[in-house]
């Protein structure tokens, strides 16, 4: 599904990405966790296309070439990005946004758009997903929102969407328990054989919501570790202080769950 | 009166005096604040003289560009009522509708504010002169229309003057409410562009507590200029609603002169200039405090990309003993391009005492973020900036409550192939 080699990042001449290899399967969940600073964000942008970086490296996503498309065009090929701050739209409706987005990437596609109609009741099943009120389909996207509310419409996106890969950036940062409990219930319906996430985090707690088949540690923009969910429980409690200062391999006896 | 034959017979006697002054009236310069930013070598370039009757054929395109609004319609071609495309049947009862020189030969006195004996400037001096045709729309004590009165002002270049003048004249009376719109268009009989302008002025006489709402929408071609001048008299407890949406010509110019002469009237004006290409859109706005507690707001907002430039020169005047003012500016701009320009200048005279007056002006442009975030959800670029910049302009739509207007807006405003 997506592979990534040797991906580099520099913004201004600064190198943030320093050669980031991942490779993920249809269907898997990875996590990706990481200090402050260390990149994730950075990734996560880098497939999504975002303006800004001198880019090296590939990335491929089911054959599309990723790194050589606009960032519309990733969408189409089945690239979402939840964003870390959810950006504020005052004057764009949050209903129109939504469709106006799944109508472009279907007709990116060659799909047919979708009526006003049936657009109602797909964002009525995305809202119920993540227990979201009407009136937020009829505000600005974004605008006002707290930062839980924001968090939940990234996902109430990605559900409209349906991508083949999401990336979720700290989706979990700012809500409180009952919604990360929502937010959490509504990603792992949306999982599936033909689905497949990225998801980027702190708090090893999101992990027990979202059991996730890989982890991995980014740490000064490169993976320097990757293992199963035992992975994430270690750094709950050692933090990253292993990886860190260039020590990028780990005595094997504190480490448990490494695959490396 | 025969074809071809030049209808000065019919004018207002200030009209004829101004007539015979008009070679004393000089154009504006860069030099004066009012036209500083205005294409001089294009206004050069324009020539008045009487209007022709009868007006002369549409040019097939014209007329599709009209929007359908349902109402009485008043048509004016080159300065001169066209009764063909006009619909005034069924009037309303307190609604009267005239052509501007069938009113100066019946009752000239009524006219006597829109005729003033001299002119501030050659362009005004031109309009008084040449300007004896348009329309009068007067509306009867304590009616209320329900239907919007449409005023339809095409320019089709000819061929011994190229600038058209037009006289709008509307006076409510007390307690009346009206909507009118003006819709000020062009087009060429010619294959090849020609240059041109139009000159269209309109008074405005709101009688006590009286209240109208005002649109104009200026759509000329990007090859002809406009030049459009709204002088309005408020009396007490009286209130204006002025919207321009200033979207054609080469040069776009709205001027507001507005008189708050009796106590407790309220004027809001508001309003969207969209420049492309080399286009220039000036607005000009004086509202005068001339009464205790009058209320004044004015609103406008401009996008400009390419090589555009817009021009905002916003006034306010406070004149001593006008106490309990409430007066706010505010213009708000959107730069598309690193080439476009923008020049907001507020002037601000206070010469009263408990006078509350804001002002202020922002320039930006449009939010890389927010752009990214939407091609991020497979939303392409042009379709992204198209929805921020009608999120930008849709400030202006706001209270318009007129569908078509709304949807004519905005599709001039996704417009970008002219
Ligand atoms: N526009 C920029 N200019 C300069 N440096 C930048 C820019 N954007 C990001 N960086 C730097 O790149 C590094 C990686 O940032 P990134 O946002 O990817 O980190 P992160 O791992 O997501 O951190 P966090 O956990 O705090 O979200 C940081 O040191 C950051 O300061
Ligand atoms: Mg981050």
């Amino acid at each position: 599904m997506l592979h990534v080699e040797n991906l580099t990042a520099s913004i201004g001449g600064t190198p943030i990405l320093k050669g980031l290899d991942l490779s993920v399967g249809s269907g898997e969940v990875h996590a990706i966790m990481g200090p402050n600073g260390s990149g994730k964000s950075t990734f996560a942008h880098a497939l999504a296309g975002r303006e800004g970086y001198e880019i090296g490296g590939t990335a491929v996503l089911d054959g599309h070439d990723l790194l050589a498309m606009e960032p519309e065009a990733r969408a189409a090929a089945g690239l979402f990005l939840g964003f870390q701050y959810p950006v504020e739209i005052p004057g764009v409706n949050n209903m129109y946004f939504l469709r106006t987005a799944l109508n472009s990437v279907r007709k990116a596609r060659g799909e047919d758009e979708v009526s006003a109609r049936d657009f109602l009741a797909i964002a009525n099943e995305a809202m119920a997903l993540v227990e979201m009120k009407q009136d937020f389909l009829h505000r600005a996207v974004n605008a006002g929102f707290s930062g839980g509310e924001k968090k939940r419409n990234e996902i109430l996106q990605m559900a409209v969407m349906q991508p083949r890969l999401a990336v979720l950036d700290e989706t979990d940062s700012g809500l409180d328990i009952d919604a990360l409990r929502v937010i959490a219930s509504g990603v792992n319906s949306l999982r599936g054989p033909d689905r497949s996430m990225i998801v980027i985090t702190h708090y090893q707690r999101l992990l027990d919501y979202i059991e996730p088949d890989f982890v991995h540690v980014l740490v000064n923009g490169k993976i320097v570790k990757s293992g199963d969910r035992t992975l994430a429980l270690h750094l709950e409690v050692n933090g990253y202080a292993d990886f860190v200062d260039g020590k990028n391999e780990v005595d094997g006896h504190s480490l448990s769950g490494a695959t490396t | 009166m025969t074809a071809g034959s030049v209808a000065t017979s019919t004018a207002h006697p200030a009209s004829v005096a101004v007539l015979d002054q008009i070679a004393g009236y000089e154009r504006p310069t860069k030099r004066d604040e009012a036209w500083r930013y205005a294409p001089h070598s294009q206004l050069a370039q324009l020539s008045f003289g009487p209007p022709h009757t009868p007006a002369p054929p549409l040019p097939g395109d014209v007329e599709q560009q009209i929007p359908a609004i349902e109402g009485p319609t008043i048509v004016i071609v080159n300065g001169v009522f066209d009764s063909v495309h006009s619909k005034l049947g069924d009037l309303p009862t307190g609604l009267v509708i005239s052509s501007l020189a069938a009113a100066a030969t019946i009752e000239p006195e009524r006219l006597d504010r829109h005729f003033p004996p001299m002119a501030h400037d050659a362009f005004m001096a031109a309009n008084l002169a040449f300007g004896t045709d348009g329309a009068v729309i007067r509306v009867g004590e304590g009616v209320c229309l329900q239907t919007p009165v449409h005023i339809v002002d095409i320019l089709v270049p000819g061929e011994d003057h190229n600038g058209s003048c037009t006289g709008v004249v509307i006076d409510l009376g007390p307690s009346s409410s009206a909507t009118v719109i003006e819709t000020r268009i062009g087009g060429s009989s010619a294959d090849q562009e020609v240059a041109g302008g139009s000159n269209v002025r309109t008074t405005i006489t709101l009688a006590a507590s009286a209240s109208l709402e005002h649109i104009v929408l200026q759509d000329l071609p990007r090859s002809l200029v406009h030049l459009g001048a709204v002088e309005v008299t408020q009396a007490e407890g009286s209130e204006f609603l002025g919207r321009s949406f200033n979207i054609g010509a080469s040069f776009g110019r709205m001027a507001y002169q507005v008189e708050l002469v009796g106590d407790g009237a309220r004027t809001e004006l508001s309003g969207l200039f969209f420049g492309r290409g080399e286009q220039v859109l000036d607005q000009q706005i004086t509202v005068v405090h001339g009464a205790k507690d009058c209320v004044s707001t004015q609103s406008f907002r401009g996008v400009l990309d390419d090589q555009s430039v817009g021009v905002f020169n916003g006034g306010i005047d406070v004149r001593p003993g006008a106490d309990g003012t409430d007066a706010t500016q505010s213009n708000a701009n959107l730069l598309l391009s690193n080439r476009a320009e923008i020049n907001t200048q507020p002037r601000l005279e206070i010469l009263a005492d408990d006078v509350a007056c804001k002002h202020g002006a922002t320039v930006g442009q449009l939010d890389e973020t927010a752009l990214y975030y939407m091609r991020s959800r497979g939303i392409p670029a042009e379709e992204a900036r198209r929805l921020l910049i009608n999120a930008f302009a849709d400030q202006t739509l706001e209270g318009v409550g007129i569908e078509t207007i709304r949807d004519w807006v905005i599709q001039r405003l996704g417009h970008t192939d002219d």
